[in-house]
């Protein structure tokens, strides 16, 4: 958020003498202002001298703020937008499909949870080969774990092809594996960066075409937070909370303004007997009518 | 003359009654949040593990908020307003939000919804509604998503200026609704240990934002009368609390009341909200997931989850499940 110094030339209302009188109350940006109360500040302001003035220039902070927050929509706004832009993307797996209703849901994250080797990396590879196949949009592969496998995508994507037309299978193959873009992060912060980076990109993007992003692939958050959980005691959780919850926000934000399903499979370490019957409800939930496992 | 006008009142204790109940009267929400009355200015505070049906009672107080009292001979019980849902948790599922609408719209209540789902007569297609209500209750209901503690400052920020546009039409906002007031809770807790330039400049902590965050809400609701609801997930339970809870349910003797007297002595989960917001809030409910499961039909078993109220202590639990046609009661 910007300091109230640099908004001086767009505004020009928001002049030195402002600036000195929020200065006084010790406001030096917007950031500072959010967490003021603006009643109290403009019956501050009434006892300047420059009061009209001061109180234009907070009403005109107050419609700065205005445009801070994502806009409003009513409820058949959001739902044409649901309609319009949020559809089900097939696993390319029917068994998956049924339990998702359908697919993976463009606009939420989808988390895939389980114990190690249950599959959870072969679900992505064939969701990622399915929409790149079935040229619905590109797909972005994150890999922390070096478990990305060009050779097991071909597989996929040559599994229903004829296998007789050899040379136009081959340009086929070269132009889906075209739309998948792998990327290795090793640390939750290179992961940051990258999704920033994906995030001005979509947003500088010309829409349309089948570049677009329909899918991102995180395999896995889990794995990139847990060695910062052995910091120095209870700080350390702590940071890796807010780590993990950012990470889940920044995710959910590129998946509902850009129209994008995000998939991340998800170790699930079982620790005791009684998380061992969270874990079971928690497979047990997919089955249930409202039971995606959404994050 | 002033002394004896002051002595003598502005009006009898009857005529202030009749003023204030015609005003604010109580808000009868759907179970389980039926067992107390709530009026305008009442902070509910929906508190509970994930998953156990919080946003769907928020959806539900939503729906009960948009709905006309009397629309064409039919009742709906609703309070004929507009509700406000800020999303910090951007989970929201407007489908299921448009499917619950549809079912409620197509036959009065919501026990008769009940009876012909169990008989299979609606399908999921086929539901006949009214579309001009359907479309009237829509626009009824105003939705924000905010990332992170700042859009959310902002958005109460500019709330009022919004909820007075809407009553320049001439609707009136019933309802504030937020899902997941603790979300940015430990985002804003790392970011504690930022230094700031300047000695008495307020940090962006969890105490101040949250300190901001309650005083804003407390001054919309003096200036606009409504009823304030906040789902909070509780993170880290209690863990030799809640052991000591399903040693105690597995006993086949366990009668409600003992489970009330174990709940009354100390809070089950641990609290992790600055006081500021804890005071704020007048009424509390917690909710949990039980390990029974009820099976409805053939094909479908649906968990049973308990409510508690916690403030204004209760001492028994409601047992309910979610159906498709939205939240019921279990005896």
């Amino acid at each position: 958020m910007a300091p109230l110094k640099s908004l001086e030339q767009e505004y020009p209302i928001l002049d030195s003498n402002f600036q000195s009188f929020c200065a006084s109350h010790d406001i030096f940006s917007v950031e500072d202002l959010l967490l003021h109360d603006l009643y109290v500040l403009a019956a501050f302001a009434e006892q300047e001298s420059s009061s009209e003035r001061l109180k234009q220039g907070i009403a005109q902070v107050l419609s700065i703020i205005d445009g801070q927050h994502q806009p409003w929509l009513n409820g058949i706004e959001l739902l044409e937008d649901a309609q319009r832009n949020k559809h089900v993307l097939s696993t390319g797996c029917e068994g998956i499909d049924l339990l998702l209703h359908g697919g993976l849901r463009v606009g939420q994250l989808t988390e895939l949870v389980g114990p190690s080797s249950s599959g959870k990396t072969q679900v992505c590879l064939l969701a990622a080969s399915n929409v790149a196949k079935k040229h619905i949009g590109s797909v972005v592969y994150l890999d922390t774990g070096n478990s990305f496998s060009p050779q097991r995508v071909t597989q996929f994507i040559c599994q229903h092809s004829d296998p007789a037309i050899d040379q136009a299978k081959h340009r086929t193959l070269q132009k889906v594996m075209n739309n998948i873009s792998c990327k290795s992060v090793f640390d939750i912060f290179t992961m940051f960066d990258v999704l920033h980076q994906l995030e001005f990109n979509l947003r500088s993007q010309m829409q349309g075409g089948d570049c677009k992003v329909q899918l991102l692939i995180v395999d896995s958050v889990s794995s990139m937070v847990t060695p910062i959980l052995g910091g120095s005691g209870s700080q350390g959780i702590h940071s890796w909370h807010a780590l993990m919850i950012s990470a889940g926000y920044l995710l959910k934000k590129l998946a509902h303004e850009h129209n994008i399903a995000v998939l991340d499979p998800t170790l699930r370490i079982r620790l005791k007997a009684s998380d061992l019957k969270n874990g079971f409800r928690n497979k047990k939930g997919k089955n249930q009518k409202k039971g995606r496992k959404i994050v | 003359m002033e002394a004896k006008g002051w002595i003598s009142g502005d009006e009898s204790a009857k005529e202030m009654l009749g003023r204030v109940l015609s005003r604010a009267r109580p808000f009868l929400l759907l179970p389980p949040l039926h067992r107390v009355p709530l009026r305008p200015r009442n902070v509910l505070e929906i508190v509970g593990p994930s998953p156990s049906a919080k946003t769907h009672l928020l959806i539900q107080a939503a729906l009960t908020c948009v709905l006309p009292v009397d629309w064409n001979g039919v009742h709906y019980g609703g309070f004929d307003g507009f509700a406000i849902f800020i999303d910090l948790d951007c989970r929201f599922d407007i489908f299921r939000f448009s499917h619950l609408l549809k079912l409620r719209l197509a036959s009065g209540s919501v026990s008769e919804i009940d009876r012909e789902q169990n008989n299979n007569t609606i399908k999921r297609s086929s539901i006949a509604y009214d579309e001009e209500l359907y479309t009237l209750c829509m626009r009824r209901f105003s939705y924000v998503r905010c990332y992170d503690s700042f859009e959310f400052l902002a958005t109460l920020k500019t709330l009022h200026y919004r909820i007075q546009k809407e009553k320049a039409y001439g609707n009136c906002v019933h309802m504030l609704l937020i899902d997941s007031i603790g979300a940015f809770h430990w985002i804003d807790r790392a970011s504690t240990c930022l230094p700031l330039r300047g000695s008495n400049r307020k940090s962006h902590s969890v105490q101040t934002v949250l300190e901001t965050v309650v005083q804003e809400i407390r001054k919309l609701l003096l200036l606009h009368p409504m009823l304030a609801i906040a789902t909070k997930a509780t993170l880290f339970g209690n863990r030799a609390m809640n052991e000591a809870k399903c040693r105690n349910l597995r006993k086949p003797d366990t009668s409600y009341s003992q489970i009330g007297g174990i709940t009354a002595l100390q809070l089950p989960y641990r609290e992790y909200m600055p006081s500021a917001w804890q005071t704020f809030v007048t009424h509390r409910i917690l909710l949990r997931p039980s390990d029974d499961h009820l099976a409805v039909s053939d094909d479908q078993n649906h968990s049973v989850y308990f409510s508690e109220w916690l403030l204004p202590s209760l001492s028994f639990l409601d047992k309910f499940i979610v159906k498709e046609a939205g939240v019921f009661l279990v005896a």
